[in-house]
Protein backbone atom coordinates (compact mmCIF):
# COMPACT_ATOMS: atom_id res chain seq x y z
CA UNK A 1 0.00 0.00 0.00
CA UNK A 2 1.37 3.37 -0.93
CA UNK A 3 1.13 5.96 1.83
CA UNK A 4 0.49 9.65 1.38
CA UNK A 5 4.24 10.18 1.59
CA UNK A 6 4.57 8.67 -1.87
CA UNK A 7 1.79 10.49 -3.64
CA UNK A 8 3.69 13.43 -5.08
CA UNK A 9 7.27 14.50 -5.12
CA UNK A 10 7.96 18.16 -4.52
CA UNK A 11 11.34 19.79 -4.80
CA UNK A 12 12.81 20.75 -1.44
CA UNK A 13 12.35 24.50 -1.80
CA UNK A 14 8.67 24.20 -2.77
CA UNK A 15 8.04 21.70 -0.01
CA UNK A 16 9.71 23.95 2.56
CA UNK A 17 7.65 26.97 1.41
CA UNK A 18 4.43 24.98 1.53
CA UNK A 19 5.39 23.49 4.88
CA UNK A 20 5.86 26.99 6.20
CA UNK A 21 2.45 28.02 4.86
CA UNK A 22 0.76 25.06 6.51
CA UNK A 23 2.42 25.88 9.81
CA UNK A 24 1.47 29.56 9.57
CA UNK A 25 -2.10 28.72 8.53
CA UNK A 26 -2.47 26.38 11.49
CA UNK A 27 -1.39 29.28 13.70
CA UNK A 28 -4.13 31.45 12.24
CA UNK A 29 -2.32 33.24 9.40
CA UNK A 30 -5.09 33.96 6.85
CA UNK A 31 -2.68 34.96 4.11
CA UNK A 32 -0.87 31.64 4.36
CA UNK A 33 -4.19 29.82 4.22
CA UNK A 34 -5.22 31.87 1.19
CA UNK A 35 -2.03 30.82 -0.59
CA UNK A 36 -2.78 27.18 0.16
CA UNK A 37 -6.32 27.58 -1.18
CA UNK A 38 -5.15 29.29 -4.38
CA UNK A 39 -2.60 26.56 -4.95
CA UNK A 40 -5.05 23.67 -4.53
CA UNK A 41 -8.43 25.07 -5.56
CA UNK A 42 -7.97 23.94 -9.17
CA UNK A 43 -7.44 20.36 -8.12
CA UNK A 44 -10.32 20.22 -5.66
CA UNK A 45 -12.77 22.10 -7.87
CA UNK A 46 -11.91 20.06 -10.99
CA UNK A 47 -12.37 16.76 -9.19
CA UNK A 48 -15.78 17.91 -7.94
CA UNK A 49 -16.76 19.48 -11.24
CA UNK A 50 -15.79 16.47 -13.37
CA UNK A 51 -17.52 14.15 -10.97
CA UNK A 52 -20.74 16.10 -10.33
CA UNK A 53 -20.92 17.81 -13.74
CA UNK A 54 -22.32 20.91 -12.06
CA UNK A 55 -20.09 23.95 -11.54
CA UNK A 56 -22.08 25.62 -8.77
CA UNK A 57 -22.47 22.39 -6.84
CA UNK A 58 -18.76 21.69 -7.36
CA UNK A 59 -17.87 25.14 -5.99
CA UNK A 60 -20.07 24.59 -2.98
CA UNK A 61 -18.49 21.23 -2.28
CA UNK A 62 -14.98 22.66 -2.77
CA UNK A 63 -15.73 25.39 -0.25
CA UNK A 64 -16.82 22.76 2.25
CA UNK A 65 -13.63 20.81 1.65
CA UNK A 66 -11.45 23.88 2.30
CA UNK A 67 -13.46 24.83 5.38
CA UNK A 68 -12.91 21.30 6.63
CA UNK A 69 -9.22 21.71 5.88
CA UNK A 70 -9.14 24.93 7.90
CA UNK A 71 -10.57 23.04 10.86
CA UNK A 72 -8.00 20.27 10.50
CA UNK A 73 -4.87 22.21 9.63
CA UNK A 74 -3.11 21.10 12.80
CA UNK A 75 -3.33 17.48 11.64
CA UNK A 76 -1.60 18.17 8.31
CA UNK A 77 1.98 17.00 8.53
CA UNK A 78 3.51 17.98 5.18
CA UNK A 79 2.69 19.34 1.71
CA UNK A 80 2.38 15.76 0.40
CA UNK A 81 -0.01 14.96 3.21
CA UNK A 82 -2.01 18.09 2.40
CA UNK A 83 -2.50 17.04 -1.24
CA UNK A 84 -3.35 13.50 -0.22
CA UNK A 85 -5.82 14.79 2.40
CA UNK A 86 -7.55 17.12 -0.09
CA UNK A 87 -7.88 14.38 -2.71
CA UNK A 88 -9.22 11.92 -0.20
CA UNK A 89 -11.75 14.28 1.37
CA UNK A 90 -12.90 15.59 -2.01
CA UNK A 91 -13.32 12.09 -3.44
CA UNK A 92 -15.33 10.85 -0.50
CA UNK A 93 -17.49 13.96 -0.37
CA UNK A 94 -18.21 13.75 -4.08
CA UNK A 95 -19.23 10.11 -3.82
CA UNK A 96 -21.40 10.84 -0.76
CA UNK A 97 -22.98 13.82 -2.49
CA UNK A 98 -23.82 11.81 -5.59
CA UNK A 99 -25.33 9.00 -3.52
CA UNK A 100 -27.24 11.29 -1.16
CA UNK A 101 -28.78 13.72 -3.58
CA UNK A 102 -28.78 11.61 -6.70
CA UNK A 103 -27.59 14.68 -8.53
CA UNK A 104 -26.22 12.61 -11.34
CA UNK A 105 -28.81 12.20 -14.03
CA UNK A 106 -29.51 8.52 -14.36
CA UNK A 107 -28.52 8.22 -17.99
CA UNK A 108 -27.74 4.78 -19.32
CA UNK A 109 -25.00 4.21 -21.86
CA UNK A 110 -27.58 3.69 -24.54
CA UNK A 111 -29.12 7.08 -23.82
CA UNK A 112 -25.95 9.05 -24.38
CA UNK A 113 -26.72 11.13 -27.45
CA UNK A 114 -25.03 10.26 -30.70
CA UNK A 115 -22.58 12.82 -32.05
CA UNK A 116 -23.86 15.22 -34.62
CA UNK A 117 -20.51 16.32 -35.97
CA UNK A 118 -17.31 14.61 -37.01
CA UNK A 119 -15.36 14.03 -33.80
CA UNK A 120 -11.97 13.90 -35.46
CA UNK A 121 -12.40 17.53 -36.44
CA UNK A 122 -13.49 18.64 -33.05
CA UNK A 123 -11.45 17.77 -29.98
CA UNK A 124 -13.79 19.68 -27.74
CA UNK A 125 -16.63 17.55 -28.89
CA UNK A 126 -14.68 14.35 -28.25
CA UNK A 127 -13.74 15.55 -24.76
CA UNK A 128 -17.36 16.32 -24.00
CA UNK A 129 -18.36 12.93 -25.35
CA UNK A 130 -15.82 11.21 -23.10
CA UNK A 131 -17.02 13.14 -20.05
CA UNK A 132 -20.60 12.16 -20.77
CA UNK A 133 -19.73 8.50 -21.09
CA UNK A 134 -17.66 8.61 -17.90
CA UNK A 135 -20.67 10.25 -16.26
CA UNK A 136 -22.65 7.06 -16.83
CA UNK A 137 -20.21 4.97 -14.80
CA UNK A 138 -20.91 4.00 -11.17
CA UNK A 139 -19.64 6.53 -8.56
CA UNK A 140 -16.45 4.76 -7.51
CA UNK A 141 -15.47 3.80 -11.04
CA UNK A 142 -16.03 7.40 -12.10
CA UNK A 143 -13.81 8.71 -9.33
CA UNK A 144 -11.13 6.16 -10.25
CA UNK A 145 -11.14 7.47 -13.85
CA UNK A 146 -10.99 11.10 -12.65
CA UNK A 147 -8.09 10.42 -10.29
CA UNK A 148 -6.29 8.46 -13.00
CA UNK A 149 -6.66 11.00 -15.80
CA UNK A 150 -7.08 14.34 -14.04
CA UNK A 151 -4.60 13.78 -11.21
CA UNK A 152 -2.41 11.30 -13.10
CA UNK A 153 -2.28 8.93 -10.11
CA UNK A 154 -1.23 5.33 -10.50
CA UNK A 155 -3.60 2.56 -9.36
CA UNK A 156 -1.80 2.09 -6.01
CA UNK A 157 -2.19 5.79 -5.18
CA UNK A 158 -5.85 5.73 -6.22
CA UNK A 159 -6.41 2.70 -3.98
CA UNK A 160 -4.89 4.62 -1.10
CA UNK A 161 -6.99 7.73 -1.68
CA UNK A 162 -10.24 5.81 -2.05
CA UNK A 163 -9.51 3.19 0.65
CA UNK A 164 -10.01 0.49 -1.91
CA UNK A 165 -8.09 -2.72 -2.71
CA UNK A 166 -5.58 -2.28 -5.52
CA UNK A 167 -7.16 -5.04 -7.61
CA UNK A 168 -10.56 -3.35 -7.37
CA UNK A 169 -9.04 -0.14 -8.71
CA UNK A 170 -7.39 -2.00 -11.58
CA UNK A 171 -10.61 -3.80 -12.35
CA UNK A 172 -12.59 -0.50 -12.30
CA UNK A 173 -10.08 1.05 -14.68
CA UNK A 174 -10.10 -1.92 -17.02
CA UNK A 175 -13.89 -2.07 -17.15
CA UNK A 176 -14.28 1.69 -17.53
CA UNK A 177 -11.83 1.82 -20.43
CA UNK A 178 -13.59 -1.13 -22.05
CA UNK A 179 -16.91 0.69 -21.76
CA UNK A 180 -15.39 3.88 -23.16
CA UNK A 181 -13.80 2.07 -26.09
CA UNK A 182 -17.00 0.20 -26.81
CA UNK A 183 -19.24 3.25 -26.64
CA UNK A 184 -16.95 5.57 -28.51
CA UNK A 185 -16.02 2.88 -31.01
CA UNK A 186 -19.66 2.37 -31.84
CA UNK A 187 -20.37 6.07 -31.95
CA UNK A 188 -17.24 7.25 -33.66
CA UNK A 189 -16.55 4.19 -35.76
CA UNK A 190 -13.83 5.75 -37.79
CA UNK A 191 -11.77 6.96 -34.79
CA UNK A 192 -9.23 4.41 -33.61
CA UNK A 193 -9.04 4.63 -29.83
CA UNK B 1 -0.06 5.16 -24.12
CA UNK B 2 -3.18 4.88 -26.29
CA UNK B 3 -5.06 7.72 -27.92
CA UNK B 4 -7.90 7.08 -25.52
CA UNK B 5 -5.57 7.86 -22.59
CA UNK B 6 -4.54 11.13 -24.25
CA UNK B 7 -8.13 12.08 -24.97
CA UNK B 8 -9.15 11.28 -21.40
CA UNK B 9 -6.33 13.46 -20.06
CA UNK B 10 -7.53 16.30 -22.27
CA UNK B 11 -11.14 15.77 -21.25
CA UNK B 12 -10.28 15.76 -17.55
CA UNK B 13 -7.90 18.69 -17.49
CA UNK B 14 -7.95 20.80 -14.36
CA UNK B 15 -10.26 23.79 -14.35
CA UNK B 16 -10.37 26.83 -12.10
CA UNK B 17 -13.41 27.88 -10.04
CA UNK B 18 -14.97 31.33 -10.38
CA UNK B 19 -12.81 34.36 -9.59
CA UNK B 20 -14.49 35.13 -6.27
CA UNK B 21 -14.14 31.56 -5.00
CA UNK B 22 -11.21 32.30 -2.67
CA UNK B 23 -12.74 35.53 -1.42
CA UNK B 24 -16.02 33.82 -0.53
CA UNK B 25 -14.16 31.02 1.17
CA UNK B 26 -12.03 33.39 3.24
CA UNK B 27 -15.14 35.24 4.36
CA UNK B 28 -16.58 31.98 5.61
CA UNK B 29 -13.29 31.08 7.27
CA UNK B 30 -13.21 34.43 9.05
CA UNK B 31 -16.59 33.63 10.60
CA UNK B 32 -15.43 30.43 12.23
CA UNK B 33 -12.83 30.34 15.02
CA UNK B 34 -9.54 28.60 14.49
CA UNK B 35 -9.78 25.23 16.14
CA UNK B 36 -7.17 24.33 18.71
CA UNK B 37 -5.37 21.03 18.55
CA UNK B 38 -6.53 18.51 21.12
CA UNK B 39 -4.04 17.41 23.77
CA UNK B 40 -3.58 13.98 22.17
CA UNK B 41 -2.89 15.65 18.82
CA UNK B 42 -0.25 17.83 20.46
CA UNK B 43 1.14 14.72 22.15
CA UNK B 44 1.14 12.96 18.81
CA UNK B 45 3.41 15.62 17.32
CA UNK B 46 6.09 14.63 19.84
CA UNK B 47 6.32 11.26 18.14
CA UNK B 48 7.01 12.67 14.69
CA UNK B 49 10.48 11.90 13.35
CA UNK B 50 12.46 15.10 14.12
CA UNK B 51 11.21 15.43 17.68
CA UNK B 52 11.12 11.73 18.45
CA UNK B 53 14.91 11.56 18.91
CA UNK B 54 14.92 14.34 21.49
CA UNK B 55 11.94 12.89 23.30
CA UNK B 56 13.76 9.54 23.48
CA UNK B 57 16.86 11.24 24.89
CA UNK B 58 14.78 13.13 27.44
CA UNK B 59 12.94 10.01 28.55
CA UNK B 60 16.20 8.05 28.83
CA UNK B 61 17.79 10.82 30.87
CA UNK B 62 14.76 11.00 33.17
CA UNK B 63 14.82 7.24 33.63
CA UNK B 64 18.53 7.37 34.47
CA UNK B 65 17.85 10.11 37.00
CA UNK B 66 15.03 8.17 38.61
CA UNK B 67 17.06 4.95 38.79
CA UNK B 68 20.07 6.86 40.13
CA UNK B 69 18.00 8.54 42.82
CA UNK B 70 16.44 5.25 43.90
CA UNK B 71 19.83 3.55 44.03
CA UNK B 72 21.31 6.42 46.01
CA UNK B 73 18.49 6.25 48.55
CA UNK B 74 18.89 2.50 48.95
CA UNK B 75 22.64 2.77 49.51
CA UNK B 76 22.24 5.65 51.97
CA UNK B 77 19.79 3.56 53.97
CA UNK B 78 22.20 0.60 54.04
CA UNK B 79 25.08 2.80 55.20
CA UNK B 80 22.91 4.38 57.92
CA UNK B 81 21.77 0.98 59.15
CA UNK B 82 25.37 -0.24 59.27
CA UNK B 83 26.44 2.81 61.26
CA UNK B 84 23.61 2.27 63.72
CA UNK B 85 24.55 -1.38 64.07
CA UNK B 86 28.15 -0.44 64.70
CA UNK B 87 27.14 2.08 67.39
CA UNK B 88 24.85 -0.50 68.97
CA UNK B 89 27.65 -3.04 69.15
CA UNK B 90 29.98 -0.48 70.74
CA UNK B 91 27.52 0.57 73.45
CA UNK B 92 26.15 -2.93 74.25
CA UNK B 93 26.65 -3.96 77.98
CA UNK B 94 28.77 -7.06 78.61
CA UNK B 95 26.93 -10.34 78.45
CA UNK B 96 26.11 -12.08 81.75
CA UNK B 97 26.63 -15.75 82.38
CA UNK B 98 23.95 -18.09 83.73
CA UNK B 99 24.01 -18.89 87.44
CA UNK B 100 26.64 -21.43 88.42
CA UNK B 101 25.97 -24.37 90.80
CA UNK B 102 27.76 -22.40 93.51
CA UNK B 103 25.29 -19.60 93.09
CA UNK B 104 22.41 -22.04 93.29
CA UNK B 105 23.88 -23.49 96.48
CA UNK B 106 24.18 -20.05 97.93
CA UNK B 107 20.58 -19.30 97.01
CA UNK B 108 19.40 -22.46 98.81
CA UNK B 109 21.50 -21.82 101.91
CA UNK B 110 19.56 -21.20 105.14
CA UNK B 111 19.25 -17.66 106.35
CA UNK B 112 21.60 -17.12 109.17
CA UNK B 113 20.29 -15.28 112.24
CA UNK B 114 23.55 -13.40 112.74
CA UNK B 115 23.24 -11.85 109.36
CA UNK B 116 20.03 -10.11 110.41
CA UNK B 117 17.72 -12.43 108.41
CA UNK B 118 19.29 -11.43 105.12
CA UNK B 119 20.29 -14.05 102.54
CA UNK B 120 23.93 -13.63 101.42
CA UNK B 121 24.34 -11.69 98.16
CA UNK B 122 24.57 -13.67 94.95
CA UNK B 123 27.93 -13.41 93.26
CA UNK B 124 27.52 -12.86 89.52
CA UNK B 125 30.35 -14.23 87.45
CA UNK B 126 31.21 -13.12 83.86
CA UNK B 127 32.13 -16.10 81.71
CA UNK B 128 32.67 -14.18 78.29
CA UNK B 129 36.38 -13.78 77.91
CA UNK B 130 37.53 -10.19 77.22
CA UNK B 131 39.71 -11.39 74.30
CA UNK B 132 36.73 -12.95 72.47
CA UNK B 133 34.66 -9.82 72.96
CA UNK B 134 37.42 -7.62 71.62
CA UNK B 135 37.82 -9.91 68.64
CA UNK B 136 34.06 -9.70 67.84
CA UNK B 137 34.15 -5.92 68.17
CA UNK B 138 37.13 -5.63 65.83
CA UNK B 139 35.44 -7.91 63.26
CA UNK B 140 32.21 -5.91 63.42
CA UNK B 141 34.09 -2.64 63.07
CA UNK B 142 36.02 -3.98 60.09
CA UNK B 143 32.83 -5.18 58.43
CA UNK B 144 31.17 -1.81 59.05
CA UNK B 145 34.16 0.00 57.60
CA UNK B 146 34.12 -2.23 54.52
CA UNK B 147 30.41 -1.61 54.05
CA UNK B 148 30.91 2.10 54.50
CA UNK B 149 33.70 2.15 51.92
CA UNK B 150 31.55 0.15 49.51
CA UNK B 151 28.68 2.52 50.12
CA UNK B 152 30.88 5.53 49.49
CA UNK B 153 32.13 4.03 46.21
CA UNK B 154 28.58 3.28 45.08
CA UNK B 155 27.50 6.77 46.08
CA UNK B 156 30.25 8.26 43.94
CA UNK B 157 29.18 6.11 41.00
CA UNK B 158 25.56 7.15 41.38
CA UNK B 159 26.52 10.81 41.63
CA UNK B 160 28.58 10.44 38.46
CA UNK B 161 25.63 8.78 36.66
CA UNK B 162 23.34 11.53 37.90
CA UNK B 163 25.64 14.21 36.56
CA UNK B 164 25.73 12.48 33.12
CA UNK B 165 21.94 12.09 33.10
CA UNK B 166 21.46 15.67 34.16
CA UNK B 167 23.68 17.01 31.39
CA UNK B 168 21.93 14.76 28.81
CA UNK B 169 18.56 16.01 30.00
CA UNK B 170 19.61 19.64 29.78
CA UNK B 171 20.98 19.02 26.24
CA UNK B 172 17.69 17.37 25.26
CA UNK B 173 15.65 20.23 26.69
CA UNK B 174 17.78 22.74 24.86
CA UNK B 175 17.45 20.79 21.60
CA UNK B 176 13.66 20.47 21.96
CA UNK B 177 13.49 24.19 22.73
CA UNK B 178 15.61 25.02 19.64
CA UNK B 179 13.52 22.59 17.60
CA UNK B 180 10.39 24.42 18.70
CA UNK B 181 11.88 27.77 17.72
CA UNK B 182 13.22 26.56 14.35
CA UNK B 183 10.95 23.73 13.20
Amino acid sequence: MVGWEGTIVLNKATAARLDDRIERSALGDQFAFEEIVRQHQGMVFSMACHFLRDRSLAEELSQEVFLNLHQNLHSIKSPEHLTFWLRKVTSHRCIDQARRQKVRPQVSLEEVPEPAVDATENDLFLSEMLRRVVDTLPEKARMVVILRYQEDLDPAEIANVLDMPLNTVKSHLRRSLAVLRDKLGRTLGEVSL
Amino acid sequence: MSRLDDELRKAFRREQPSADFTQRLLEQVAKQPLPKARWWQRLGTLFEPPKLRWVAIGVTASLLLAIGAAQYQRLSRVVTEDNNQQQAIGSQPPATSPATPADLDNRNAPIRQDSGGVRPATVVRHTVKPATRRHALVAATQKAQELKAEGEAAKEKVLFALSIASSALSDAQKAVHDDGLNP
